[in-house]
């Protein structure tokens, strides 16, 4: 018996160990708690990435006695649509100071957010969309019944990138005016590739380079009402177009992040066209900046075939939030305050929310990008700003157009034929969203 | 004599042939850990630019970048999951033992019961009752606590197995009876003498485990998001899923050296104490 | 050996120590009940509803029976029935990696434990091809990946050796993309199982070797005939685990072929396929039925594994035993 004793008191004190290396995980959670106990005194924002915090830490004053918290969680995978969905939906039972007040969404997926009850209406907070921002950033955030739920800090019009020196070989000019003139049709872009190809380049690095700027055209939504998936004209118009572009040679296979694609954007690249909006050159095509191998300075934009736009952020205000006048005070910074958004192009190159910045730089005769040859790259991304449309989207179009990309990859390699790579498709939607219905 | 000298070749030519086995199994493993390097000494442009087999000079950038990054507190991030990989290889270890002795030794009423059900459920796939376990601890508000990954390393089916399969080849049952003869009490007896006979399972086990934990990033990523809870796996994948946006990849390898080195020390360290554990051979008392 | 005279020591021990046996084990199972069994238990029960989220709705719990078992083992469009598929691939992909790593883990296990060969530098050696395993298999898998790109080193030697004439791109053919995996399952583990095994063949009384020995026994038949026998178990304790692991194989082929398994999803494995179902629409009801498989199947072979190799090695694994149940009486 003495030893069950000594046993049983082993256990004890085992668990006890066990409960004293938990200890300060607690700790330090008590010792957050005492800090910032008051109300609305913590400011809990949800997010996948630095970049926002970054801009947010440098351009917005916190209000005293306010702790702000980022809790970042990565996108790879789904777990930051997870752990947000986690915490939404269980919002309604989180003490107050552990309530998510804000989240970050992408344009891919925010119609999952804008379109339920975790956000709530930027007007219960006091915010009046400005004149100054643009309209498709404010329709994204806009649930069906026309509430809008939150702010974007950028506007994404996204253009046709070219080399200049490869524009005036196969074009004779590099002056984006006129290689617009001779690239703002489909019919007129192939029979520069054919041009391009004749001496010895390509017109783009990836198969899917194009994919977007046919996509945001789409008439349609990927589905219907009754959830049955459809093919936009415009899909299939890429698919086409992309059958050829590989047959004839004018495009290289690979994906739009692959290695192979950006080895295209150094000095040595035969690549002449790529798509993107400010930040995809600014952050995505470090190689074409390399001070050895780059070329930077040899670069340009111009519309291209036709209006786009590609990604941007979304700020949104969650249901449940108890600090309205921060959230207020946050939109109102990165949107209206033309300091803080003259400041986000002028420092981090950005492309704000906010007309009147954009104009007051686009007017300035000594603003340009050294990356762009001297190109004023506000002055011709606010042109194509007005043809941007937000329509036809579903809360499924991430998962539905990368799947797309990668199952008619292995089409374009000639792994597979195309309806083995469509029943690859199908197949994904069916283990994504049981709900739609697939052909 | 002749017969002598012809084993004698023999047995050079096959010690020359098992050197060069080990020697191009060798290449092949280190390969990766020098590309590993290598990377960690290149800039995000030089790494774009495709590979090179040289170092470049850019190791000490991102050892600096890395280290002091504000964001990511690499540092608190390896102090979070040393506790947490040391802690889970102790209990494992021990209560593996532990309950493998218990198998082992003891004559009970359903014991083979309990042996096949360990067996049974050590074959269940992990990923999808993560999901149910995420949910019970958001439940039970251990988010955000390390005790939902530590605790449940005492039941490990698979350490339980090895443990067990140790014991049937190296544990007499009369070591046992010998010590309850000098009136060893049976719990003492796990303590003092079993638990040192199994010296190099334990550590062959604690490696395992310790590692297993060091890299785990599925259940902590769905359960940790304060920053100061967070575990280097996790920080790592936050670096690289900086999606879109500007992310230097001389820095993520100089996080992922960073994140290997302690496994890699205290591997050495542990390697060197299960030779000696084996070779001391306590299993002839 | 020398177990076998003590006859006596069965007396002593039918005084109960039974309630030792309950004690002991009594932590494992609280923690197990606690933290694992009821998340399990949850994933079965989870399979016989239809349970997922449609954005942030939650669509059921609904009872529907066996109908997400008879959704995957239906055939779709192309008469193929795609667990069946991924159950196949996982195992090709398992064996093509598993082969080589036992045989050479054996081996090498042999050589080392080798009083005749006597191999110098083991520690070194040991710790190196560990060190694989070290890796987070995500982080080798992108490594791997960067290797064996179009634009990769391994493309630029192969071209600049003449071994190749244009550009291999390496993730097209099913032959290359499983050959990758397997060779890197097989370089992360092999390590692994050799130490395991060298710690089983160490525990192996040295007086039987040296008895073979001495009764003229050579290397081969020593192998054979004392080492494989003795071995057994630990053996067996890793083709069980390299099993159960293989089965579970995830990260390796999704961040080698992102997510895909190309070409055409012959290197996707049955977790791959509940990782679909499961990440985006959190589909228990899918990826419980997928799980409640994957545990039948590992169920089946971890059986026939353990039955095939204990019956064969029977007597020299019994003899032990034998004792110690006589002892147990």
């Amino acid at each position: 018996m003495k030893k069950l004793i000594a046993i049983v008191l082993c256990l004890v004190m085992v668990v006890a160990a066990v409960a004293c290396t938990s200890k300060p995980a607690t700790e330090t959670k008590t010792e957050t708690k005492t800090e910032t106990a008051a109300q609305g005194k913590v400011f809990n924002i949800y997010a996948w990435n630095e970049e926002f915090k970054g801009f947010f830490e440098k351009y917005y004053t916190v209000p005293e006695g306010v702790t702000v918290n980022w809790i970042i969680n990565p996108s790879d995978g789904g777990v930051y649509q997870q752990k947000l969905d986690e915490a939404l939906l269980n919002q309604a039972n989180a003490a107050d100071d552990e309530k998510v007040d804000m989240f970050l969404a992408e344009a891919d997926y925010i119609g999952k957010y804008v379109n339920s009850d975790a956000t709530m209406g930027i007007d219960a907070i006091g915010f009046k969309n400005a004149d100054t921002m643009y309209k498709y950033t404010i329709q994204a955030a806009t649930d069906d019944n026309g509430v809008c739920k939150g702010v974007s800090f950028q506007c994404c019009p996204s253009a046709l990138i070219y080399r200049r020196s490869i524009a005036k070989d196969v074009l004779g000019t590099d002056d984006p005016d006129e290689v617009q003139s001779k690239l703002d049709s489909w019919e007129k872009f192939e029979a520069v590739a054919a041009d391009a190809k004749a001496k010895g380049y390509y017109m783009t690095a990836s198969f899917a380079e194009t994919f977007r700027t046919f996509s945001n055209n789409c008439t349609m939504p990927w589905v219907d009402a009754n959830k049955n998936l459809q093919f936009d004209p415009m899909i299939n118009a890429w698919i086409e177009q992309t059958e050829k572009f590989i047959a004839n040679g004018y495009t290289l296979d690979c994906g739009i992040w692959d290695d192979e694609k950006n080895q295209q954007m150094f000095a040595d690249g035969k690549t002449m066209c790529f798509f993107g909006p400010a930040w995809y050159f600014n952050f995505c095509m470090g190689n074409a900046q390399d001070p050895e191998k780059g070329c930077s300075g040899d670069w340009a934009i111009c519309e291209g075939p036709m209006a786009h736009f590609w990604g941007g952020t979304w700020l949104l205000a969650a249901t449940g939030s108890d600090n309205a006048e921060m959230l207020k005070d946050i939109f109102e910074t990165f949107t209206v305050n033309e300091d803080v958004c003259s400041k986000l192009v002028a420092n981090e190159k950005q492309f704000p929310n906010n007309t009147k910045v954009v104009d007051k730089f686009a007017n300035d005769a000594t603003y340009g990008s050294e990356f762009l040859g001297g190109q004023n790259d506000i002055l011709a991304f606010s042109k194509l700003t007005g043809n941007i449309k937000w329509e036809n989207h579903t809360n499924y179009d991430q998962i539905l157009n990368e799947s797309l990309q990668s199952c008619l990859q292995e089409y374009f390699k000639g792994s597979v034929d195309k309806d083995t790579a469509l029943a690859t498709f199908y197949q994904k939607i069916n283990e994504t969203y049981p709900d739609i219905v697939t052909p | 004599m002749n017969e002598n000298a012809k084993s004698r070749l023999m047995l050079i030519l096959l010690r020359v042939l098992v050197y060069a086995i080990l020697i191009f199994l060798t290449a092949l493993c280190l390969f990766s850990f020098y590309l590993m390097i290598i990377n960690a000494t290149r800039s995000n442009a030089q790494l774009q630019a495709g590979f090179r087999l040289l170092p470049q000079e850019h190791f000490m950038d991102n050892l600096k970048n890395a280290w002091t990054d504000a964001s990511i507190n690499i540092p608190r991030g390896m102090l979070n999951s040393l506790f947490i990989a040391l802690t889970s290889a102790a209990l494992t270890t021990y209560f593996s033992a532990l309950t493998a002795y218990g198998v082992h030794v003891y004559d009970f009423k359903g014991k083979n019961l309990v042996f096949t059900f360990i067996m049974a459920i050590m074959m269940i796939p992990a990923q999808v009752s993560a999901v149910g376990f995420v949910q019970m601890m958001n439940k039970l508000h251990l988010t955000n606590n390390y005790i939902p990954l530590i605790v449940p390393s005492i039941a490990a089916p698979v350490v339980f197995f090895y443990m067990k399969q140790y014991m049937e080849s190296v544990l007499p049952l009369e070591i046992v009876e010998a010590a309850r003869c000098d009136g060893s009490g049976e719990f003492r007896t796990f303590n003092t003498i079993i638990l040192p006979i199994m010296k190099p399972a334990i550590a062959v086990q604690a490696i395992f485990s310790f590692v297993s934990s060091w890299n785990n990033y599925f259940i902590p990523a769905l359960l940790l998001d304060k920053a100061e809870m967070k575990t280097v796996p996790i920080m790592i994948a936050q670096l690289r899923s900086a999606d879109y946006s500007k992310f230097d990849m001389g820095k993520v390898y100089m996080f992922i050296l960073l994140a290997i080195l302690p496994v890699m020390l205290v591997y050495i360290i542990l390697s060197k104490s299960i030779i000696k554990g084996v070779t001391s051979g306590s299993v002839k008392g | 050996m020398s177990l076998e005279n003590r006859p006596s020591s069965g007396r002593r021990k039918s005084i109960s120590y039974a309630k030792w046996g309950y004690i002991f084990i009594l932590p494992f199972f609280l923690v197990y009940l606690v933290f694992t069994l009821v998340p399990q238990v949850l994933t079965i029960y989870n399979s016989f509803f239809t349970n997922y989220m449609d954005g942030l709705k939650q669509v059921g719990p609904d009872f529907v029976g066996l109908k997400n078992y008879v959704t995957l083992f239906t055939p779709n469009k192309q008469g193929i029935i795609l667990i069946l598929k991924y159950a196949g691939n996982t195992l090709i992909l398992w064996l093509l990696g598993a082969i080589p790593q036992f045989a050479i883990a054996l081996l090498l296990a042999v050589f080392f434990t080798s009083y005749r060969l006597n191999i110098k530098g083991q520690g070194f050696f040991k710790t190196v091809i560990y060190m694989p395993n070290l890796i987070m298999a995500s982080a080798f898998s992108m490594l791997f990946f960067t290797l064996f790109s179009k634009v990769g080193p391994v493309n630029q030697l192969l071209q600049q050796t003449g071994l190749a004439d244009k550009t291999i791109d390496f993730f097209v053919s099913k032959v290359t993309v499983r050959g990758l995996i397997a060779l890197m399952n097989f370089l992360m583990w092999f390590g692994n199982t050799t130490i395991v095994l060298m710690a089983g063949i160490m525990g192996i009384d040295q007086t039987l070797f040296e008895a073979a020995t001495i009764d003229g026994a050579n290397a081969v038949k020593v192998f054979f005939r004392v080492t494989m026998p003795l071995l057994m178990p630990i053996f067996v304790y890793c083709l069980i685990t390299a099993m159960i692991g293989g089965i579970q194989m995830f990260d390796v082929p999704q961040v080698l072929t992102n997510r895909l398994g190309m070409p055409d999803r012959t290197s996707f494995t049955l977790v791959m396929y509940l990782n679909n179902y499961l990440s985006t629409s959190k589909n228990y009801g899918m990826s419980g039925a997928i799980s409640v498989i994957i545990f039948i199947i590992t169920g089946i072979l971890g059986g026939v594994v353990y039955k095939f190799l204990s019956a064969q090695y029977k007597d020299p694994v019994e003899k032990p035993r034998r004792v110690r149940k006589g002892a147990r009486k």
